[in-house]
């Protein structure tokens, strides 16, 4: 079939979009050998990585229209239950995690309880109360988490044995570097082919026009739960992740609005409606922020998030990424993939 | 047995009755256009067909079902399309993309879009006109190419019933007359046509048949030189009200 | 013991509606969703603790220097918010999300991390009545927040100016036709709301203690009071207040002070789910 005129000449950004990809791609593999050895270099973007993630993660529910301003809640489960489990009877957390995971996801059926009927602004403020639910819950129930004093001396990531190769994890920022990576390059291509699939059409369908979605067949609720159920389990998982490589988790911190917020600035100033955007933003802001704004301003370094979501909003609603890709809203290969 | 056949259908929004006792039967093949005033309530009856609202009392058979409480996409599952009064395009998806999910979600789920799909979302695309902007964004179209791709979206699920609601208001002369043909082929597809048509434009050249709505009761049904001559149409349009209660719940 | 906790829940609650009434007032006029109203009111309580922290001003004297602080920055987060294209509520939440982290970390480049509070020690002393014992603290919140509330319900009920607002409030394109100026409304909105943060940030600050993450339990009690009242009804705001309070102080005698903070949230997840359409009720018909 011919095209006559490509009207938004999507192919005239591509390559440069490309050539940004893949340069971000071999300075991340790359970095322990740029990085000199630096662990607390190493350690920064292992962060950034972790938080990349999570506005993966936060993403494929915003993909279907619902802004989540309470992700703390999946994070801060995730975080807890591996933490409890691993700590409590001694499993491996390579087994804990995963349940963290499903812990997020049953946390997140009590979300959609709640908030199965809200849109908008309204699924927004929910979402921000909710948060409070798990938090309280842990500070207070002393007996199973240990309350507010907080969970210590949480066990590292064990090494992986795959034949006759063995790969070091916690024992060295190298180690969990590497590792955070390649959950991040994994999450990146499950979070892709989600998105290419007909689930992501569903899911950008509902965003776009409820009404019309479901008269088009689309089962607008249940797509709206997947949604929210493989952001929470994801969401989970990286919290996990997060208590084994700091070792300490208490409930102000894994709950706060810190992990809240942090997905909700990211993906928006990224591009919401990209794929990468969101994890982009992460690696730029989060580095920028640990290596130029804290040192600077050791109190209210943070301020560079609220000003780069407030410009984002007024200047750039669809997010850097997105505005370098205009036109380039995820979807599929007008080919199709089969 | 009528394709679609609905029987004392009533809805009311508070005090205000939308629709009153609507008995009605459409034909297979048949083409019907909706006609009445602002606020008659033709709309509340599309959105009582495809399950939008539910209706206060009555029924709505569908190929001899009772699909009266049955939700929108399951209805849409089987056999009715419809089309909005405003158009709803997915903005920031691809013409393509629209009309790729009214293919994929009618029928049976599979995970990755197949070549199928995309081609017959094309050729629809070319039977409305559009083929030439698959790769634009639906928010950059223009509001009769919007009404287009509204259509071919609601035909890629490959209907037995089409809904079209004022696909046609704000259209030119020229305009409607295409309109009018790519109903005709629609037709050809074997699609029965219900069609909401305030200024009657589209409805009098293509219809078999007119339902005429005023203040949600059934004022007229018949061949549509009849109904056009029928006394209380003639008065239900002509004494022109403004009442907007009754505007507000056409809305 | 029960009228303990009655008249502590309806003394909270008063001031919840304080709380509240600012930000009802200013979603109703503007339907903007403000979540730095915590935020502005712990900066007012900041701005009243370092004046009576550095120049021994007394309480009642710091309010009308934590009023125009307030204003100040109402007027220039008015500005910002205008800008905003609809949706409004949605965008105006994750503009004023982003607005609050910045409040947040300048509040604690300035007055640091530690927990602050206005100690009043008169506050503390107890009026004894029959069969009733309060303190001056909860006498002096109770006094002011109902008089603030009185104020404002005859500025909105018996003034011009009053009766514009709740108009707008109540219909923005009629409004508009009716020859009122709504985008003045939305300034003069966030102009009262401005007064009514820097009425309830000194209070705030003498009965809770001040740090820079305070603001988000007093944006939630606002939302939750507004999201049960509805915008324009100072009557039901009221009882919105007084249940929340009420609740409050019951969860902290039967459960202990550290179950308070989810009472809030309950409150809102659950009045959220009965009444999803929200505050405007827009759905469709």
């Amino acid at each position: 079939m011919t095209r006559e005129q490509p009207t938004s000449a999507p192919m005239k950004h591509l390559p440069l979009a490309h050539m940004v990809l893949l340069l971000g791609l071999a300075i991340l593999l790359a970095l322990p050998l740029l990085s000199g050895g630096n662990d607390y270099i190493l350690q920064v973007f292992t962060h950034a990585l972790l938080l990349a993630i999570l506005a993966l993660a936060w993403n494929i529910l915003a993909i279907s229209g619902s802004i989540s301003l309470g992700h703390a809640a999946f994070f801060g489960v995730g975080a807890y239950t591996s933490g409890l489990l691993s700590l409590e009877s001694g499993v491996s957390p390579w087994a804990t995690i995963p349940l963290a995971g499903f812990a997020a996801a049953v946390i997140a059926l009590g979300v959609w309880l709640f908030c199965r009927r809200l849109r908008g602004a309204y699924f927004a403020l929910a979402t921000l109360a909710f948060v409070e639910i798990p938090r309280v819950l842990t500070d207070n129930w002393d007996s199973l988490t240990r309350g507010s004093l907080g969970l210590v001396g949480l066990p590292g990531l064990p090494g992986l044995r795959l034949g006759p190769l063995y790969f070091d994890i916690g024992a060295s920022s190298i180690g969990s570097y590497y590792f955070v990576l390649v959950f991040g390059l994994l999450l990146l291509a499950t979070v892709t082919l989600i998105l290419r699939s007909n689930l992501g059409l569903a899911l950008q369908a509902i965003r776009e026009e409820e009404t019309a979605a479901a008269s088009l067949g689309i089962r607008v609720q249940g797509y709206r739960l997947l949604a929210l159920l493989l952001s929470a389990l994801f969401s989970g998982i990286t919290g996990a992740c997060y208590a084994h490589l700091v070792h300490y988790i208490e409930p102000g911190m894994v709950y706060g609005l810190h992990f809240s917020a942090i997905p909700v600035i990211f993906a928006i100033c990224g591009g919401r409606f990209t794929i990468v955007g969101p994890a982009l933003a992460a690696l730029v802001l989060y580095p920028l922020d640990q290596f130029v704004f804290h040192p600077l301003l050791p109190a209210g370094h943070e301020f560079l998030y609220g000003a780069v979501i407030v410009l984002a909003i007024l200047f750039l609603p669809s997010g850097f990424w997105g505005q370098l890709r205009k036109g380039q809203f995820v979807s599929i290969k007008t080919g199709s993939i089969e | 047995m009528s394709l679609l056949r609905l029987e004392a259908l009533s809805k009311r929004f508070g005090e205000h009755w939308a629709l009153k006792e609507i008995d009605f039967d459409l034909e297979e093949g048949e083409i019907v256009g909706l006609v009445g005033p602002n606020g008659a309530g033709k709309t509340t009856l599309f959105n009582l067909i495809t399950g939008r609202h539910k209706p206060s009392s009555g029924r709505v058979w569908f190929e001899g079902k009772d699909i009266t409480f049955y939700r929108p996409h399951e209805i849409q599952r089987y056999g009715i399309s419809r089309t909005f009064q405003s158009s709803r395009p997915f903005a920031r998806m691809r013409v393509l993309e629209n009309v790729v999910v009214g293919r994929i979600f009618s029928g049976k789920f599979h995970l990755f879009p197949h070549t199928e799909d995309t081609n017959m979302a094309r050729q629809l695309l070319e039977l409305v006109g559009l083929a030439h902007k698959e790769d634009a964004l639906a928010g950059e179209l223009t509001l009769s190419e919007r009404r287009r791709l509204d259509l071919a979206r609601a035909l890629a699920t490959e209907p037995k019933l089409l809904l079209l609601d004022e696909v046609v208001a704000g259209f030119s002369p020229l305009a409607v007359k295409q309109a009018a043909e790519l109903v005709q082929r629609a037709r050809e597809r074997g699609v029965t046509l219900f069609i909401v048509d305030h200024f009657m434009s589209l409805s009098l050249t293509v219809s078999d048949r007119l339902l005429a709505l005023d203040h949600g009761e059934k004022i007229a049904e018949g061949k549509p030189q009849e109904v056009m001559r029928n006394r209380k149409v003639i008065r239900a349009y002509l004494g022109t009200r403004h009442d907007d209660e009754a505007q507000s719940a056409e809305r | 013991m029960w009228t303990t906790v009655l008249v502590s829940g309806i003394t909270l609650g008063s001031f919840y509606t304080l709380v509240a009434l600012g930000f009802a007032l200013i979603f109703g006029v503007t339907h903007t969703f403000n979540l730095a109203h915590g935020e502005l009111i712990v900066f007012a309580g900041y701005v009243a603790y370092w004046m009576w922290k550095t120049y021994g001003v007394s309480l009642l004297l710091t309010f009308p220097a934590a009023i125009l602080a307030t204003l100040v920055l109402c007027l220039i987060l008015q500005r910002l918010f205008s800008r905003l294209r609809e949706p409004m509520e949605m965008n105006s939440i994750v503009l004023s999300f982003g607005l609050a982290i910045l409040l947040q970390n300048g509040m604690l480049f300035f007055f640091s991390g530690d927990y602050r509070l206005i100690r009043v020690p008169l506050l503390n002393q107890r009026i004894h009545l029959p069969g009733l014992s309060l303190s001056y603290g909860q006498f002096t919140l109770l006094t002011i927040s109902l008089l603030v509330l009185a104020l404002t319900y005859v500025l909105l009920h018996h003034t011009y100016l009053g009766k514009a607002l709740r108009a707008t409030i109540q219909d923005r394109e009629s409004a508009a036709l009716a020859g009122i100026n709504v985008r003045g409304m939305g300034i003069l909105a966030f102009a009262i709301g401005a007064v009514l943060i820097g009425l309830a940030g000194p209070l705030f600050g003498s009965i809770h203690y001040l740090y820079p993450t305070a603001g988000l339990q007093a944006t939630l009690i606002a939302v939750t009071i507004t999201i049960f009242a509805g915008v324009g009804q100072i009557r039901t705001l009221i009882l919105g207040g007084w249940i929340l309070g009420f609740a409050e102080s019951c969860t902290v005698v039967l459960l202990g002070a550290s179950w308070r903070e989810l009472v809030s949230a309950i409150m809102l997840l659950t009045l959220l789910a009965l009444r999803p359409h929200g505050i405007l009720g827009r759905e469709e018909q």
